[in-house]
């Protein structure tokens, strides 16, 4: 008899788990429930069509329902799964029951809301729906100024294209810089420049105390006073969506996030879970993280789709290599930064430098900072943030495949690079800061003579 | 969510969200230009006062000894620590 499996989820890491089951095993039937009209669409480019940098919504989409049909998928769109019985291998949609053999949850995140007055006024936008998204970018046409509340990757996006479309945008936030929950303050200067430039007042250090208005919002009420604005877009955190899978019995871990394996597998027999809605440890720490990336959410619905499909396919801990574009600024990472590594406690070591993403004299060449961070007396890498024009994102994806291996300080010192003009420098950037980091460490040890370098102090 | 998990997860969010801003503090007196300084609600007197410091008193390896004994990290849910070594080079499968 065919096996059913149930993907609840059409996101990222359900179409990828519902897809590779499916090729995996072709006699497995695959079925795919989703709240939503659209799918296979991506969400990351929303703030970009905002800021006419891509023309068209319609652009955004990469596949058809009618594609995945062909493929073998059974498709059921604007559908929501309203509960879930594991005893029985049920599913609840639209009043009936469907049976399942296996099942993967998928149920992504829902935006956390602020906890203030007046949070419920209209005029309050969260992106995530790329309808509802196409609906607010008419309202955009009809408005002067927009606050973005919350400075995190899609705040720090979405304001950038705001003031690059010509908006009056207020971006307000609690922390000292933007980002300050991965980035350092070294990186996050020139992107306060940068969104500067581009017509975006920086109201950092500031707390939103409420929303004002009668029925539309006309104000957000701050601890540095009333900013007045026509609209207001909240980025705040990403919230584990976790009401189905809790109710029907999964567990949840430290961070809200569902609790699974390296095989994706939950605690439940025959069900696994992917995506926002899981937790999965750091590669350095092994403490349980959540809230990564679209790339992320992917390669986890692989591994869950073709383990459902009975492969055996692992997923390493993550380091997390991360990246955007930012006003007219490139900023990326891995891993952890001073910020995170101070507050953790974590000793380490610090290489700079400073060098050029193509040959000096070739035009379009930009300037490009790394700094890594290593671990005092072995110099394994531990982590990295990297700015500048081109190139930020391979080298934060290599530095973080790199430092999984436990690639040192002296391995970049000497590494091998490209050198051709129009794409390659012939000091590669990392090399030239990891070569700063061993001298400064070499004549720390001259200083103070010690068996092992020193670390800065956390 | 269980009344325990909800707990745990509320204090863990309070911890981070403290050493965070101890963190960014320190940072931002090397790097106070283009910098804010961070909004501190009221409250929160026992973590900024006694947590943070506290925490900051442990070293590293004892820290992270602690959090495998209250098993805050994920290897007794089926993780694996990675080895951090090159890796062996990648083979066919044998049919």
């Amino acid at each position: 008899m065919t096996e059913r499996l149930i993907v609840i989820g059409g996101g990222g890491a359900g179409i990828s788990a519902a897809t590779t089951a499916k090729r995996v095993d072709p006699d497995l039937k695959v079925s795919l429930y989703t709240e939503f009209e659209d799918i296979a669409y991506s969400p990351c480019g929303i703030p970009f069509v905002y800021g006419g940098e891509i023309p068209r919504f319609e652009d955004l989409f990469l596949s058809t329902v009618d594609r995945y049909v062909s493929d073998g998928l059974d498709m059921r769109m604007e559908t929501v799964v309203t509960d879930v019985d594991l005893d029985r291998g049920t599913i609840t949609a639209r009043n009936q029951h469907e049976g399942f053999d296996k099942l993967i949850v998928c149920t992504g995140f829902v935006w956390e809301q602020p906890d203030v007055p007046g949070a419920n006024l209209e005029g309050l936008h969260y992106v995530k729906n790329i309808r509802k998204a196409m609906e607010f970018d008419k309202v955009l046409e009809s408005v002067k100024t927009v606050a973005v509340v919350g400075a995190t990757p899609l705040g720090v996006e979405m304001a950038g294209n705001l003031g690059h479309r010509g908006l009056e945008v207020h971006f307000i936030d609690e922390g000292p810089w933007v980002l300050h929950e991965v980035l350092d303050p070294d990186v996050a200067e020139p992107v306060h420049e940068s969104l500067t430039k581009r017509g975006v007042t920086l109201h950092l250090g500031t707390a939103v105390h409420g929303f004002v208005g009668d029925e539309r919002v006309r104000a957000v009420a701050t601890s540095g006073g009333e900013i007045a604005c026509d609209v207001v877009i909240v980025c705040l955190h990403k919230v584990p969506n976790t009401a189905l899978a809790t109710a029907a019995g999964l567990a949840v871990g430290t961070t809200g996030g569902l609790v699974v394996d390296d095989h994706m597998r939950t605690g439940a027999e025959g069900v696994w879970a992917a995506g926002d809605v899981i937790e999965v440890p750091h590669g350095l720490t092994m403490i349980p993280i959540r809230g990564l990336t679209g790339s992320h959410a992917y390669a986890q619905g692989r591994t869950a789709g073709a383990n459902a499909a009975g492969d055996d396919r692992t997923y390493d801990p993550v380091w997390v290599p991360w990246g955007l574009v930012a006003g007219d600024y490139t900023i990326g990472g891995f891993s952890l930064g001073e910020t995170l590594a101070g507050a953790m406690g974590m000793p380490y070591v610090l290489a700079k430098g400073v060098g050029v993403s193509r040959a000096r004299y070739f035009p379009g060449a930009t300037r490009t900072h790394v700094k890594l961070l290593a671990e005092p007396g072995t110099l394994k890498l531990i982590g990295g943030q990297v700015h500048g024009g081109e190139g930020v994102k391979e080298r934060c994806d290599f530095l973080a495949f790199a430092a999984k291996r436990g690639a040192t300080l002296e391995d970049f010192a000497w590494m091998e690079n490209i050198y051709s003009p129009p794409i390659g420098a012939l000091f590669e950037p990392i090399a030239i800061a990891a070569q700063n980091g061993l001298a400064e460490l070499r004549k720390q040890a001259a200083a103070a003579p010690s068996p092992a370098p020193s670390a800065v102090p956390a | 969510m269980s009344r325990l998990a909800a707990e745990r997860a509320r204090l863990r969010e309070q911890a981070e969200h403290h050493l965070r801003i101890a963190a960014m503090e320190d940072l931002r007196r090397r790097h106070s230009q283009g910098t804010y300084a961070p909004y501190k609600p009221r409250g929160g007197w026992f973590w900024r006062l006694v947590f943070v410091p506290l925490y900051r008193r442990v070293p590293w390896e004892a820290k992270q000894k602690a959090m495998r004994a209250m098993r805050m990290t994920a290897e007794g849910n089926g993780w694996t620590p990675p080895a951090r070594t090159p890796g062996e080079p990648w083979r066919p499968p044998q049919p």
